[in-house]
């Protein structure tokens, strides 16, 4: 082959007589159906040694003022609620803890429900799968069908989010599923060194993040929405609290409050009444039919809507009235459940922005849910 | 594993750490076989098999292909190693595509088919390695190469993990010759390829995943219609999100093989200041453009057989182009756009041999150039030819319906970024990078060195596989 073969594909537009410097070099474009030579990749001509040097100082003064920032704020290093992290927790049900109890449910079930207080209460943790944001139903279906699996299963019910199965971090059970031995390998890095130092590295405080929350001007038709803050903090084996911050900084925790205002008026987003009902009758019935097989299996599991206040219980109650989601929850699929509202112990709680408890009482709270789940429904 | 990773860290320091003790040049080659095959079973450890097998039997191939005295005994060898690549990758990559589009046939045919269900897996890299074996054969088959003088050079070839996933496509005789002598990276040639390894994270990590590739996905992933400023906008931002993605990981891999000293090939040349469809194609995946002329188009005939011939031969290669890049048809059409722009332009170039454009017109010219490549990357990134028609109904201001999709803030980093962008390639239209690093000032490229890393680490990337990997 040789260089008359030249067709469309090699038509040049810029002859290499007019590049501008001493480092113009061909490519394989420029050399058609000849063997192709060893590429020349020049080291442009630099003080090299010193602006790697300088190149790091800088970095480290940079990141330790953005380090610095963030302590500031009031973050402290801690562990990322990860797909990996979840991950771990997944496996131990497969790797020798097919007995334990298992948590499910979204953000309330996760700040909430303090596995410490269970623990000394039980004699031992249970498995927090729980993840905010997401409908449980995808990972009951997921144990239901795991022969690994033969313990009990604790069920969050968050009405806005178990009713409409809504799913914001449902990837997590797929990345389980097919997470790559590097990935294992990054997650245990990441835990035990990043994680560990930096407070910076928490998604709420990544560059995007804070960039698209900064007051930009509203789109005419598209209004801004603020994103989900930080709200909590959580340990290697998922134990989760609520972010101090929440409970202490009145600002932040009207920023927190701003947020969850956002759901409460109507928008164009929002499923017209016809379709939020069916939505609830959907999920219900999904629920009736995990938790057959489940019971199948004799696999206890039991439902709970942990506390909300304020605001966010009256937009509930308006969206989700009681009879004709927990109540038929509960008569569809003939499992028990705790409602908070149901028991004395559960109340008097306070939630600094309606949804989450603090971490007093969410100890308070985990204490008396033991309680009555062992007197009630599972005795020791 | 991927190069935006803890484990790519510590696994790359590992790996020059070996590079550079005082052990013998076959044994540092072993170290960086094995570290090669390590950083490909980091994504799944069975599919190390699919390379060895692709290594093996081009090894076995090209020998033969040597011993072969009859020229029937050298097409025997040369297809052994085309039929068993393409083989491996047509099942594990078109499989499926092949497997639905028989079921739609024989239903439309009005045959009730149904096929049993299978789930295969797609190796990563597969297309990237199964090329850079076949051109090792192919070239020897053509008598443009010798083969490699042994094993463990041809197996590092393949294996090497710089280009082993995503490119650049090498051919045999850009890097087999780097292996015959002992090379140790200079201090400048670490420096200079870390540097880029920053540069490449940068586009990846700070560009592609944290800014552009959500405006793309808030368009084309959810269930909403588009208007005009929203289609463009997700449409613009994937045309900068491709880039950065693509050229990040060529670039972050030239510097990771210059750390180690060896030398790879430009991948990508400012490709969104191309003047036309055979710039861009001169511009864009440098290394998989000239693979498919060398091995597809010339081979069809090229230009060799009058204009007809050559239309068909443009054609095919594109179709069979945008088909490489993912087993569904929105991909064959958008290589299909491209061999259509290609063959006008042919045309064009023929009817006005004498127009040189003036600045103006070049400027003018390029981005129509551009804007016509933002039209075909609508059916690279739509899943469906539904949503593609949507989002190109969107474009032309065709959807009644739309109600606005997209916030300030994503507008903004699509006309900051892409805006950048585009404005860069221009500038570096007739320029390398080397050569403006050179004329900078050495505290210029200390401070931008330093933002770029900062960038990095702040932006916080969660690890997302490069668009690549998947092809």
């Amino acid at each position: 082959m040789t260089h008359t073969e030249s067709t469309a594909l090699e038509l040049r537009d810029v002859p290499a007589s007019l590049l501008h410097d001493g480092y113009a070099r061909e490519t394989a474009a420029d050399r058609p159906g000849v063997a192709q030579p060893v590429p020349q990749r020049p080291v442009p001509n630099q003080p090299w040694n010193r602006i790697l040097i300088g190149a790091v100082v800088l970095f480290a003064l940079l990141l330790g003022g953005w380090e610095w920032y963030w302590r500031a704020f009031g973050a402290t290093p801690g562990i990322r609620n990860s797909e990996g992290l979840w991950a771990i927790q997944r496996r131990r049900l497969d790797a020798g803890e097919g007995d334990a109890t298992v948590l499910l449910g979204a953000s309330r079930v996760y700040f909430d429900v303090q596995l410490p207080v269970w623990e000394k209460l039980a004699g031992k943790r249970p498995i927090q799968l729980a993840i905010e944001g997401t409908s449980p139903l995808g990972f009951l279906e997921d144990i239901a069908a795991d022969p690994n699996f033969h313990g009990r299963v604790i069920v969050g019910v968050a009405p806005q989010i178990f009713f409409t199965g809504f799913t914001y971090r449902g990837r997590v059970l797929k990345y389980s599923k097919t997470e790559s031995p590097s990935q294992r390998i990054g997650q245990w890095l990441s835990m035990r060194t990043i994680e560990r130092a930096f407070a910076f590295y928490d998604p709420d405080f990544a560059l995007a993040t804070v960039l698209k929350r900064q007051p930009w001007p509203d789109r005419p038709g598209r209004p801004a929405q603020m994103d989900v803050r930080k709200l909590a903090v959580t340990e290697s084996d998922r134990a989760t609290h609520i972010w101090s911050k929440v409970e202490n900084d009145p600002a932040y925790r009207e920023i927190a409050r701003n947020v969850w205002r956002q759901e409460f008026v109507p928008s164009d987003d929002d499923p017209p009444p016809a379709k939020l009902e069916q939505m609830i009758t959907d999920e219900i019935a999904r629920a009736a039919k995990v938790v057959a097989t489940l019971r199948s299996r004799n696999i206890p599991v039991l439902f709970v809507r942990p506390p909300s206040s304020g605001p966010f219980l009256e937009y509930e109650n308006t969206l989700w009235p009681r009879a004709k989601t927990w109540d038929a929850l509960l008569a569809a699929t003939g499992a028990p459940g705790i409602h908070f509202e149901d028991y004395p112990e559960m109340q008097g709680m306070e939630l600094p922005e309606w949804s989450h408890l603090t971490r007093a009482d969410a100890e308070r709270f985990t204490e008396a849910l033991y309680r009555i789940v062992t007197r009630d429904f599972w005795p020791q | 594993m991927v190069f935006n990773s803890l484990t790519f860290v510590v696994f790359f320091a590992c790996v020059l750490l070996l590079h550079n003790l005082p052990l013998g040049w076959t044994t540092r080659k072993v170290n960086l076989l094995i570290a090669s095959y390590l950083f490909y079973a980091a994504w799944n450890p069975p599919f190390v098999i699919l390379l060895w097998v692709s290594t093996v039997i081009d090894w076995y191939a090209a020998q033969g292909l040597v011993k072969a005295q009859r020229q029937s005994a050298r097409h025997a060898w040369m297809l052994l190693s085309v039929v068993a690549n393409l083989g491996m990758l047509g099942y594990f990559k078109y499989g499926q595509f092949l497997l639905d589009n028989f079921t739609a046939l024989m239903n439309a045919l009005g045959v009730a088919y149904q096929p049993a269900h299978y789930d295969i897996v797609l190796p990563v890299g597969i297309s990237f390695y199964t090329f850079a074996t076949m051109s090792y054969t192919l070239d020897v088959y053509l008598r443009r190469a010798a083969p490699a003088r042994n094993l463990l050079d041809y197996a590092l070839f393949v294996t090497f993990f710089p280009h082993l996933v995503a490119g650049p496509i090498m051919r045999p005789t850009e890097l087999v010759p780097q292996f015959a002598e002992p090379r140790r990276a200079t201090a400048d040639q670490l420096r200079f390829g870390l540097a880029l390894m920053t540069l490449g994270l940068f586009n990846k990590v700070v560009l592609a995943d944290s800014f552009l590739s959500t405006v793309a996905e808030k368009v084309y992933d959810a269930d909403k219609i588009p208007g005009a400023l929203d289609a463009w906008a997700a449409t613009l931002a994937f045309s900068g999100q491709i880039f950065c993605d693509f050229a990040g990981y060529s670039t972050t891999a030239i510097g990771a093989a210059l750390c180690l000293g060896f030398a790879m090939p430009d991948n990508f040349r400012f490709p969104y200041a191309a003047v036309g469809f055979s710039d861009f194609w001169r511009r864009w995946h440098i290394t998989l453009s000239s693979w498919l002329r060398d091995y597809l188009y010339i081979p069809l005939g090229g230009n060799r057989h009058g204009e007809r011939r050559t239309y068909a031969a443009l054609m095919t290669t594109m179709l069979l182009g945008g088909l490489w890049h993912g087993a569904n048809w929105t991909f064959v059409a958008w290589g299909g756009l491209h061999g259509f722009y290609l063959g006008v332009e042919r045309a064009l170039r023929a009817r006005f041999a004498n127009y040189t454009p003036g600045p103006f017109a070049l400027l003018l010219l390029g981005l129509l150039t551009y804007a016509l490549v933002n039209l075909t990357w609508v059916f690279f990134r739509a899943k469906t030819f539904g949503k593609a028609w949507l989002v190109l109904n969107g474009m032309a201001g065709m959807n009644a319906s739309a109600k606005p999709i997209l916030t300030t803030f994503y507008l903004v980093c699509v006309a900051v970024i892409v805006g950048g962008i585009v404005g860069t390639h221009w500038y570096m239209r007739t320029r390398t990078l080397e050569s403006v690093i050179a004329r900078a000032h050495p505290a210029a490229l200390t401070c931008v060195w330093a933002l770029l890393a900062f960038a990095i680490v702040i932006a916080q990337g969660s690890g997302n596989a490069f668009i690549y990997f998947q092809f």
